[in-house]
């Protein structure tokens, strides 16, 4: 930090803001190169400069959970109740009747289209076999949506209220998305006892933001004058925001109850993790565990069949739209009423269901014949990316670069000649008037050279202030670094820094193929007609399915960590890209169509530049979801904060999960704060 | 093991004795049921014995993970199938606060070691004798493990036996954590029907263990002395140079079920279920496609001789 006034005095005063910041992160940077070889601590955090803060964390903990039991376990037993009682209701009701009413009431909230989706969704779940576990995992989701809903609207409520604890509310919900579930599944079992109920809190607890968030948004974007009006009319500061408020939010405040929704049931899988009851998860596991794809694939369809139906049906809640003729749907009622009552006591056994297992059996087979026809071509785009990509970004070209992967050897000198041409093509820049692309170049140039893994602290926490100062000021940078050095003295670095790796290099690929993804989708209509499913699933389907074919064809590695986090994160680049691409405003594209302006130059000089805002977004979510997939892609044997906090999970370790989920969501949260620093600026350049 | 076999014999003698009473039968007792078919067949048994003697039984599907916590409260009764080779920390913790008490051996016998799928012998002549593999490293070398071998070893959270192995006996193979016992079973798969190398950690019984024809690399014959003293076995400088420590499996439950359900406690402390009768089981399940409950019936009609003896000396 004492580079500041060496360097300052000597530049001229135009040195950019930004410029600064890149300049000091490569002095510390280089010095670091420099010193490294007589300083060892510098890459190595010494253990004896550590405290055994996961220790500390677990006893603290387990007290505040022990007097806490009591409370909580009340409370587990109160929350049995209304769970068995939905349980009772959707296990035994005929099956017939089940979706005799899904269809009415597609039929009545969205026509024909509604009311087929529901009625060919529950027809797949029965003959898919598992009608009485999805019915299990549907009566979870009954009781998780509910409380998440109530806790959501009253945290989004309270901090409409009392706007002082506003920043600290947005904290605590984007620390309840950030860590990862697994990270608390063990105190919650110490707290609440075994059994559905912790799959239940666990699934609140991830779906009540979405729910919060939009509620916030909601009661902000209320129009003045209808809150004046509220207040001229005398109400109690209670019914304006019952009577006034809240209703006229509704549109948004469903969008909310939409997303909670879906929150919940992706958090189904989490719940069969601990047991305790035999859901559709709970057979997602046990069909994962024996390899089954065919079958685990079967299973996972169910879930992202209730998700899509759930999604459909309540976004048609959201929007406020003519309701389709009830007398219909009461017919729809009536004949599956009929159904079961004439066939009563003959109903075959939705269990008995298998016409689907051919089809499990035959993507299977499918799987292993893929797998044998494609070994050799499939082992060499592993090894390539490995060797080219994936390797020389962990742990650097310097040791990268070996006579058996390169075909020649590393050496000192090479990183010399490296760091030569790097200051070179980045000098050409400066000269070219590109100060902060020429500064960036050589620091991109010497963390190829040193490995991600292997960065100096001293380097990245440098490199994060900067950009924290940049992206967000001084507050921002002061936090991160705070926090950062939480994790530096809490012996958790190395594996942290193996963690950023492996999503880093996840984002970087999912922000190239996704954009590009998003990209074409937003020119051609077609393209997204085709992407849009493969996204739904990808978003509601447990992840563990895809575990198996990404296993069998490129091994227990990184690489197959790599592409499931991928295959997850992917999703929202695409999305975002798309969305941001064709929202750009009418008016703006006619008037650039009027002065003779080319599709492509629409797209570079219009379109692009106005949808930054939210293809930073999309950026931003991509981040997050890396992380969170971290967790399932320890499963297949990636080291790092994953596979901490599932090694704690086995161990029942309350500290070493709970510190290595802190951890994630700390990279995760510098991460998220330092994009959205970025966006609010464009947004503010674009005037919007 | 002389010392447990004793203890066995020492409490079926006792058993056979007295008749113990049987205490709260209108409260159902909740058998664990895990992720495995394996320990759905051994606890299937044990419930319907239980049920036969007169008991209500309900089957709870727990995480194995996880359940320690559930057992001392007293939400699960007993879990049939814990094996000494993965087992939680928190067993221990559980046992020493008093919540959980062991009730005896399973009677699997059960085998870990390092092992291959049968078409590896080509790729590596020598084997199954682990001198072999000092030669033919190079052939299982990938990517991530170049230029030593890789060995898939068991997930890391259920230790790391493999890598003991390999440092142990100094040979040139580098272990990668498998992560899950699906990514496990996924190797296997990948590698039997490609017919690529695989050098893995695993364990019998196991169904895939004849479904992908897995042989086992002989190791030397392993002594206490092994995992003490380095200079024992081939490698003078090193502990672990031989097979695998053997692993117990054994049956434990909520400590309350002595008082609880005396009778029932007699019963799952008695219990024992062999290769020979669980395996043919399993494959019955995970390769013929047949349902645990079916299959626990069928055999339970035709092996009454086995499993009646522990039911009558407890009730009668």
């Amino acid at each position: 930090m004492t580079a500041i006034p060496d360097t300052s005095p000597a530049l001229p005063n135009r040195l950019s803001p930004g410029a600064l910041a890149a300049l000091i992160t490569l002095l510390v940077g280089a010095a670091c190169i420099a010193l490294e070889p007589a300083f060892a601590w510098l890459v190595k955090w010494p253990a004896a400069w550590t405290f055994p803060a996961t220790d500390w964390v677990g006893a603290v903990l387990e007290a505040v959970l022990g007097a806490l039991k009591p409370f909580a376990r009340m409370l587990a037993s109160l929350l049995r109740y209304p769970m068995d009682g939905a349980h009772f209701v959707l296990t035994r009701t005929p099956w017939p009747l089940v979706i005799g009413v899904t269809t009415a009431l597609g039929w009545y909230l969205g026509g024909l289209r509604m009311a087929l989706l529901g009625a060919l969704g529950l027809g797949f779940v029965l003959a898919s076999g598992y009608w009485i576990e999805s019915m299990t995992t549907l009566s979870l989701v009954a009781v998780s949506v509910p409380l998440a809903l109530m806790m959501g609207g009253a945290i989004g409520i309270l901090a409409n209220e009392v706007p002082r604890v506003k920043s600290a509310v947005q904290v605590l919900l984007d620390v309840m998305q950030t860590v990862p579930t697994f990270a608390y599944l063990t105190p919650l079992l110490l707290l609440f006892g075994f059994g559905p109920v912790v799959g239940l809190i666990a699934s609140a607890i991830y779906a009540a933001p979405p729910m919060a968030r939009n509620v916030m948004l909601g009661l902000e974007r209320v129009e003045p004058e209808i809150k004046e009006a509220a207040v001229m009319a005398g109400g109690t500061r209670f019914q304006q925001l019952f009577q006034v408020e809240i209703p006229s939010a509704a549109s948004q405040i469903m969008v909310g109850v939409n997303q909670c929704l879906m929150a919940a049931l992706s958090m189904v899988i989490i719940a069969a993790v601990i047991g305790g009851f035999n859901d559709i998860g709970w057979e997602v596991l046990l069909t994962m565990r024996k390899a089954q794809f065919g079958a685990a694939l079967l299973a996972g369809l169910v879930i992202v069949v209730f998700a899509i139906v759930i999604d459909r049906m309540s976004g048609a809640l959201a929007i406020e739209r003519k309701r389709h003729d009830p007398r219909i749907a009461y017919g729809v009622l009536a004949v599956s009423v009929l159904v079961t009552l004439v066939f009563w006591g003959r109903l075959p056994d939705p269990s008995g269901f298998a016409l689907l297992d051919p089809t499990a059996d035959a993507v299977d087979a499918g799987l292993t014949a893929f797998t044998v026809a494609s070994g050799a071509w499939l082992d060499s785009v592993k090894n390539g990316a490995m060797f080219y990509v994936l390797l020389p970004l962990r742990i650097g070209l310097d040791q990268a670069v070996l006579p058996f992967t390169w075909g020649f050897m590393w050496t000192p000198t090479m990183s010399l000649w490296l760091f030569a041409a790097g200051a070179a093509a980045g000098l050409v820049l400066i000269a070219r008037g590109s100060v902060v692309g020429g500064l960036l170049l050589m620091i991109a140039v010497g963390i190829l050279e040193t490995g991600i893994a292997n960065l100096p602290w001293p380097f990245v926490l440098t490199g994060t202030a900067a950009l924290c100062w940049i992206a967000g000021g001084r507050k921002l940078a002061l936090i991160s670094v705070l926090l950062l050095l939480t994790i530096l003295l809490s012996g958790l670095w190395e594996r942290a820094l193996l963690s950023l790796y492996l999503s880093g290099a996840a984002v970087f690929a999912c922000a190239v193929l996704g954009g590009a993804i998003g990209l074409l989708c937003a020119v051609s209509p077609w393209a997204w007609r085709i992407v849009r499913p493969i996204c739904d699933m990808l978003q509601t389907i447990p992840l563990f399915v895809f575990l198996i074919p990404v296993l069998m064809f490129f091994q227990i590695g990184e690489f197959s960590a790599f592409l499931a986090i991928c295959a997850y994160a992917i999703v929202p680049m695409i999305r975002y890209t798309r969305f941001g691409l064709v929202s750009t405003p009418d008016d703006l594209i006619e008037a650039a169509t009027a002065s003779g302006a080319t599709s492509v130059q629409i797209m570079k000089d219009i379109r692009i530049p106005y949808a930054t805002p939210s293809l930073l977004l999309g950026l931003n979510q991509t981040i997050l979801y890396a992380f969170s997939m971290l967790v399932i892609a320890a499963l297949i044997g990636t080291t790092g904060l994953g596979q901490s906090i599932y090694l704690a999970l086995g161990q029942a370790d309350v500290g070493l999960g709970v510190s290595a989920g802190a951890a994630m969501a700390i990279l995760a949260m510098i991460a998220d704060r330092i994009v959205q620093g970025f966006a609010e600026e464009r947004r503010k350049a674009l005037g919007l | 093991m002389k010392h447990v076999k004793l203890a066995i014999v020492a409490t079926l003698l006792s058993s056979t004795a007295y008749a113990a009473d049987m205490g709260d039968v209108g409260t159902p007792i909740k058998l664990a049921v895990n992720e495995w078919t394996g320990q759905h067949v051994s606890t299937y048994v044990a419930g319907e014995m239980l049920k036969v003697a007169g008991y209500e039984v309900e089957y709870v599907t727990a995480g194995y993970m996880n359940m320690y916590q559930a057992m001392a409260d007293g939400e699960i009764h007993g879990a049939m199938e814990i094996w000494s080779s993965n087992v939680s920390d928190d067993y221990a913790k559980k046992v020493e606060a008093g919540g959980v008490v062991e009730l005896g051996d399973l009677g699997l016998d059960a085998k870990e070691g390092i092992a291959y799928p049968a078409h590896v012998a080509d790729m590596c002549p020598g084997l199954p004798a682990w001198e072999a593999l000092k030669d033919c490293a190079q052939a299982f070398a990938t990517a991530e493990t170049i230029p030593m071998g890789r060995l898939v070893d068991y997930p890391a959270d259920w230790g790391t036996p493999g890598a003991d192995r390999m440092t142990g006996l100094a040979l040139p193979f580098k272990a990668v954590p498998a992560g899950s016992e699906g990514a496990l079973i996924a190797e296997l798969r990948a590698s039997t029907e490609r017919k690529s190398p695989l050098l893995i950690t695993f364990w019998q019984p196991h169904w895939a263990m004849s479904a992908y024809d897995v042989q086992f690399v002989d190791l030397p014959v392993g002594e206490e002395a092994c995992f003490n003293d380095p200079a024992w076995g081939p490698n003078p400088n090193a502990v672990n140079d031989c097979d695998f420590a053997p692993s117990r499996i054994f049956k434990a439950g909520w400590s309350g079920i002595e008082e609880t359900w005396p009778a029932a406690y007699e019963i799952l402390t008695n219990y024992t279920l062999s290769v020979e009768a669980q395996q043919p089981m399993m494959g019955a399940v995970d390769v013929d496609g047949g349902k645990v409950q079916e299959v626990v019936a069928a055999w339970m009609a035709e092996n009454e001789s086995s499993w009646r003896p522990i039911v009558d000396a407890a009730t009668r």
